[in-house]
């Protein structure tokens, strides 16, 4: 079982090095990138059935011990997460090969094997065990994102790409500070050992570490304040690539942010991440109201999003973790989705402003319905996974008696509601006959598989609702093993 | 830039390539047990890289090559004790005795190595021909 842990990390990257140098030859590349996320999905789903059975799987690289090597820990959090990111690129990836032909599509020599690179770094960044490994796998995620946002050289790309690395290399710096302190202050950088050793610091210790790296983890997930790099810089990159990144990086951040805080016994820091969590579904979803176009109400939606992952995480009570846990494994896909159809929407209009669209419900049906479903997942109408999602969010504040924090949550559901029927009536209702007739484009050959990825994911992610039962059970379990660190700690020390 | 006006520093830069290239190879050694290792040998490599560039000398070419030759070496390696039910990325030591050195200690972990600075190598390459250092010393020649 370890070796296929291994496996997971190390396969993207050799499929990568393969496909730089596969030149010419495209289906070399497609083979390699189809071939090795398939086997990535296949594995996470063989991890997350034996650890859901046998529990957590410990892999020591080199055989070295945690004191001093890397580890790999696939615990029950980890399990779940993975499945659902590994599949989510999966879908990309074959949307992407489908969307190559188009003038929207990325360039797919350099798009193809970077995608693995990334996929191996949040790969990594999901299983480490120890905070160095972290931050290599944040660069290995940063270096390949940079490229992938700007590699198409357009004006827009390269000004916001300016930013985004700016804000990402100052948060990697202020990480590294961080590590020293930690180091400084410990004598380890192991997760496990970290959870034994924080919460025996001083109290101004221990909340210094806290929020310093409540403001390194935070400037990835995209909190309030630390956001701007992300609104402008996303909606920029080809359709693809910044599905990835909004179902995916993110995210990322909010699971180190979970791991890292609940491991180490924050508790105390709650009441201010639930004041940020707060700020961050408001300012998000005011952010997505003001905007014109599909992509960029998109794109601050992550933000707003991210807020109610943080929620749960402010609460710090089982209910509270499970919910953002859950919600972490619903908005993967749905997001991805979204971001899909919005690609397909470009595609058709040439343009994904909205007062330059109208009309697509009676041209597109199925683009319709596509949008329509996630959209309405997304903002948590019942029967979708947004609403199971919110609903356990929502059950743990009011558990836990922060009244302030349920009714943001709740009214922030309809402001998203609010800004999905813009795009709704901007983008699918209305005549369109304004626009004198958008010529009706022949199918390009590969439109068959956008709209077919598009399918496959918004089915996985209306299946997380219907399984929301058994998923909400293992998100307590996963919860629980990182509320009581002992099992953690046990699982990899001993 | 320095192109076509200091034969002085080119003669020079050519002059200091081998040697440089054996701090290198010192430093890649080196790395098992002090100071040193494969990202160090690449960063030196890097260096007469671009010093070579900016003088106009003759340069490794194709970033991409090196990027893939570097990760695959370094998957390889990575892997193989995986073949033999070994944890990832565990290693096999040598140790032997050579004549003229004494007893030599190594290891595949020496591949690895060779792998990250392969890696180095390509990422200056890449910046070099990213900045098109060349174009720049062109200019410079024909004022």
């Amino acid at each position: 079982m370890t070796a296929l842990v291994g496996l997971l990390v190390v396969v993207p990257m050799l499929a990568a090095a393969v496909g730089f140098v596969a030149g010419e030859r495209q289906w070399v590349r497609d083979i390699l990138t189809v071939g090795s996320l398939a086997g990535a999905t296949a594995i996470a789903g063989i991890l997350l059935a034996h650890v859901e059975s046998e529990g957590t799987v410990v892999l020591r690289v080199g055989d070295w011990d945690p004191e001093l090597g890397i580890v790999l820990v696939v615990d029950l959090m980890a399990a779940l997460v993975l499945l659902v990111a590994m599949a989510t690129i999966l879908v990309v990836q074959l949307f992407a090969i489908g969307q190559r032909r188009t003038a929207w599509g990325a360039d797919p020599q350099l798009s193809g094997p970077l995608l693995l690179v990334l996929t191996s770094g949040v790969v990594l960044a999901f299983l480490t065990g120890d905070l160095f490994t972290l931050f290599v796998a944040f660069e290995l995620i940063l270096v390949s994102s940079y490229v992938l946002l700007t590699h198409q050289g357009r004006r827009g790309q390269i000004r916001s790409g300016m930013t985004y690395v700016a804000m990402n290399l100052f948060a990697s710096t202020l990480f590294l500070v961080g590590l020293a302190i930690v180091y400084a202050s410990t004598g380890t950088v192991n997760l496990a050992l970290l959870a034994e050793r924080i919460p025996e610091l001083d109290d101004p210790l221990r909340w210094g570490i806290g929020l310093w790296f409540l403001v390194v983890f935070g400037t990835k997930a995209a909190i309030f304040p630390l956001f701007s790099w992300l609104p402008d810089s996303y909606p920029t990159a080809p359709t693809t690539i910044t599905a990835v990144f909004a179902g995916l990086l993110t995210k990322v951040g909010v699971y180190v942010l979970i791991r890292f805080h609940v491991l180490t016994g924050m508790d105390d820091l709650g009441p201010l991440i639930l004041t940020l969590a707060g700020l961050t579904m408001v300012i998000g979803v005011a952010g997505a109201l003001a905007q014109d176009d599909v992509k960029r109400i998109l794109s601050f939606h992550i933000i707003s999003q991210i807020g109610y992952m943080l929620m749960g995480l402010g609460l710090f009570t089982l209910a509270g973790i499970a919910g953002a846990i859950v919600f972490l494994v619903h908005h993967i896909p749905v997001k991805t989705v979204l971001f899909l159809v919005g690609g397909l929407i470009e595609e058709r209009e040439g343009t994904s402003a909205l007062d330059k669209i109208g009309g697509l419900a009676q041209r597109q049906p199925l683009l319709a319905v596509l949008f329509a479903l996630p959209a309405l997942s997304l903002a948590g109408i019942p029967p979708f996974s947004g609403f199971v999602a919110k609903l356990a969010l929502v059950d743990a504040g009011i558990e836990k008696v922060v009244v302030p924090i349920v009714v943001i949550a709740l009214a922030n559901s309809v402001l998203t509601l609010v800004s999905m029927v813009k795009i709704w009536t901007g983008v699918f209702w209305g005549s369109g006959d304004d626009e004198s007739a958008t010529p009706i484009r022949i199918l390009r050959p590969g439109h068959r598989l956008m709209v077919g990825a598009t399918a496959v994911a918004l089915i996985a992610s209306l299946a997380i609702a219907a399984s929301f039962g058994p998923l909400w059970d293992l998100g307590e379990r996963a919860a629980a093993d990182l509320l009581d660190s002992r099992a953690y700690i046990e699982a990899v020390v001993s | 830039m320095i192109r076509g006006r200091s034969p002085v520093v080119r003669s020079a830069i050519r002059a200091a390539s081998p040697l440089a290239l054996l701090v290198a190879a010192f430093l890649f050694f080196a790395g098992h047990n002090q100071p040193g290792g494969g990202f160090a040998a690449g960063l030196v490599i890097g260096a007469v890289v671009a010093l070579r560039t900016v003088a106009g000398i003759g340069r490794p070419q194709d970033a991409t090559r090196w990027f893939a030759v570097g990760t695959a070496l370094v998957s390889v390696v990575a892997l193989a004790p995986l073949l033999g039910g070994e944890p990832l990325l565990d290693q096999v030591i040598v140790s032997e005795t050579v004549p003229l050195l004494g007893k030599v200690k190594s290891g595949s972990a020496l591949v690895f190595d060779a792998g990250v600075t392969a890696i180095v190598v390509g990422l200056f390459v890449a910046v070099f021909d990213g900045l098109d250092a060349d174009e720049l010393g062109r200019d410079e020649v024909q004022v």
